[in-house]
């Protein structure tokens, strides 16, 4: 198989290595990166669980090739730790019961990041515009809103 | 296990076409990374086009509005380019799945994947768009109108790279209508677009092997509404829908009319421009 060099920044740390030409991003950040955060739920562009920032826009990184990546800025839900602890969004996800098994979390929260460092006072109609791509079977929606809704109004904290 | 390749001009890409075999384009890859994934397209090479200049264009000469080959969906509704006339390509642009696909789902790509169902063709038809392809024999223009052939075929060559979707310049205003069943990450049931600048134009996604556009020439707006019932009719009897997993052809059909109504209502009163969720209910 052959395999390129790539070189990208993911939470802002510099990688160099080499992945397969056929590996998608999220194949080299969970296999080759050991960043087990992403998820991958359908592997086609359906469910979000694999949603990571790429050069500030949120994607499904199960549709990108790893190559396609060069000298790229990942951010994913590793890079949301602050200091060893949980971010804001984080904190209200867990206050607003915005997760059961915890699957759609990941993405969830990128999308939401993303969301929120373009537009620090979103609307609740920008957050479902923003949180569209990424499904949850489990908490019905509702707790995923509030909790975004209340990280941008800084409700949650220590 | 196909090679990536990545030229990053147009002359890197024709000599990496020479050296390597079966070579398929890459956009955003919303379509094509899927299709591989499941065994459905197979090839010796991947060109990720959008690292060629020439694909990033997004603006105005001589005022036709250039949109290049690497240009995403949520570019189109972040631009403001794409307002006024061209606004109907927001319109259909916010349909095309998710803001997360949006990210990365190209217009081209749209047009190349050449979907009976691809959201940015009827808004693009109507606005009388054409595709400017480069190859290593040279550049052609082709009126988005001859472009398709069939259920996701096209007039391209295997070696033929878009590098921009033209759309003249227009003035009046259109209405981009979406069927679906969920939002989020479904196709169209049935798509409508309609436009009207002196003249008008609809066109038609979904119910159909390919796209199509009706023409009816300039009509005085004040016919517009007098003519409606003889007009939804032409644009009805356009549709050749079929029955698959998103629809009956009954439903289809019954959809096309209903769309083309609200749109001619749309056009023929200056009111507000429908919306394309409010119809979409
Ligand atoms: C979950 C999901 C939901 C979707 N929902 C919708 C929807 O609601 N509406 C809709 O219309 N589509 C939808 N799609 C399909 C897809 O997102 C769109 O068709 C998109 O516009 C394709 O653009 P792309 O840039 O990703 O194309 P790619 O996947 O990169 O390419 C598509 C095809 O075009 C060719 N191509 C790309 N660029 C060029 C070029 N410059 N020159 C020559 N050939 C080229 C490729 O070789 C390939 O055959 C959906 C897809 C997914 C996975
Ligand atoms: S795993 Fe990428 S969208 Fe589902
Ligand atoms: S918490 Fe289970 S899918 Fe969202």
């Amino acid at each position: 198989m052959n395999r390129q060099r790539i070189r990208l920044k993911v939470n802002g740390q510099a990688y160099d290595t080499l992945c397969s030409e056929n590996a998608t991003l999220l194949t080299l950040l969970r296999e080759d990166l050991g960043l087990t955060g992403t998820k991958e739920g359908c592997g086609a562009g359906e469910c979000g669980a694999c949603t990571v920032i790429l050069n500030g826009r949120p994607v499904n990184s199960c549709m990108v090739l790893a190559l396609e990546c060069q000298d790229s800025e990942v951010r994913t839900i590793e890079g949301e730790t602050v200091n060893g602890g949980l971010s804001d969004l984080q904190k209200a996800f867990i206050e607003h019961n915005a997760l059961q098994c915890g699957f759609c979390t990941p993405g969830m929260i990128m999308s939401a990041r993303a969301l929120l460092d373009k537009n620090p006072s979103p609307t609740r109609e920008d957050i479902c515009e923003a949180l569209e791509g990424n499904l949850c079977r489990c908490t019905g929606y509702e707790p995923i809103i509030a909790a975004v809704l209340s990280a941008a109004g800084g409700e949650v904290n220590e | 296990m196909p090679a990536f390749l990545q030229p990053s001009s147009l002359s890197e890409a024709w000599s990496a076409l020479k050296e390597n075999e079966d070579v398929r384009f890459l956009a955003g890859g919303t379509d094509l990374i899927v299709l591989m994934r499941q065994g459905a397209v197979k090839c010796g090479a991947v060109m990720d086009v959008k690292k060629i200049p020439e694909l990033s264009v997004f603006g105005f000469k001589d005022g036709a509005l250039e949109i290049g080959g690497a240009v995403t969906c949520a570019q189109i509704l972040e631009a403001h380019e794409t307002e006024g006339p061209y606004g109907i390509l927001k319109q259909a642009a916010v349909t095309l799945a998710n803001s997360l696909l949006r990210n990365r789902a190209t217009l081209a790509g749209n047009l190349c994947n050449a979907s009976p169902g691809g959201d940015m063709i009827p808004a693009s038809l109507v606005l009388g768009a054409s595709v400017v392809a480069a190859s290593p024999r040279g550049e052609r223009e082709i009126p988005l109108k001859d472009f398709f052939l069939g259920v996701k075929k096209h007039v391209l060559a295997r070696d033929e790279i878009v590098l921009r979707v033209v759309f003249p310049k227009i003035q009046g205003g259109g209405v981009y209508l979406k069927k679906r069943r969920i939002r989020g990450h479904d196709l169209a049931q049935v798509g409508v677009a309609g436009f009207y600048d002196g003249g008008l134009r609809f066109a038609l996604g979904a119910v159909g092997p390919t796209p199509v556009l009706v023409d009816f020439g300039r009509i005085p707006e004040a016919e517009l509404l007098e003519r409606k019932a003889e007009i939804v009719e032409t644009v009805a009897a356009e549709a050749k829908p079929i029955t698959d997993i998103r629809a009956s052809k009954e439903y289809r059909l019954a959809m096309t009319r209903l769309f083309a109504g609200r749109i001619l209502d749309a056009l023929s009163s200056c009111s507000r421009p429908l919306a394309v969720e409010e119809a979409a209910q």
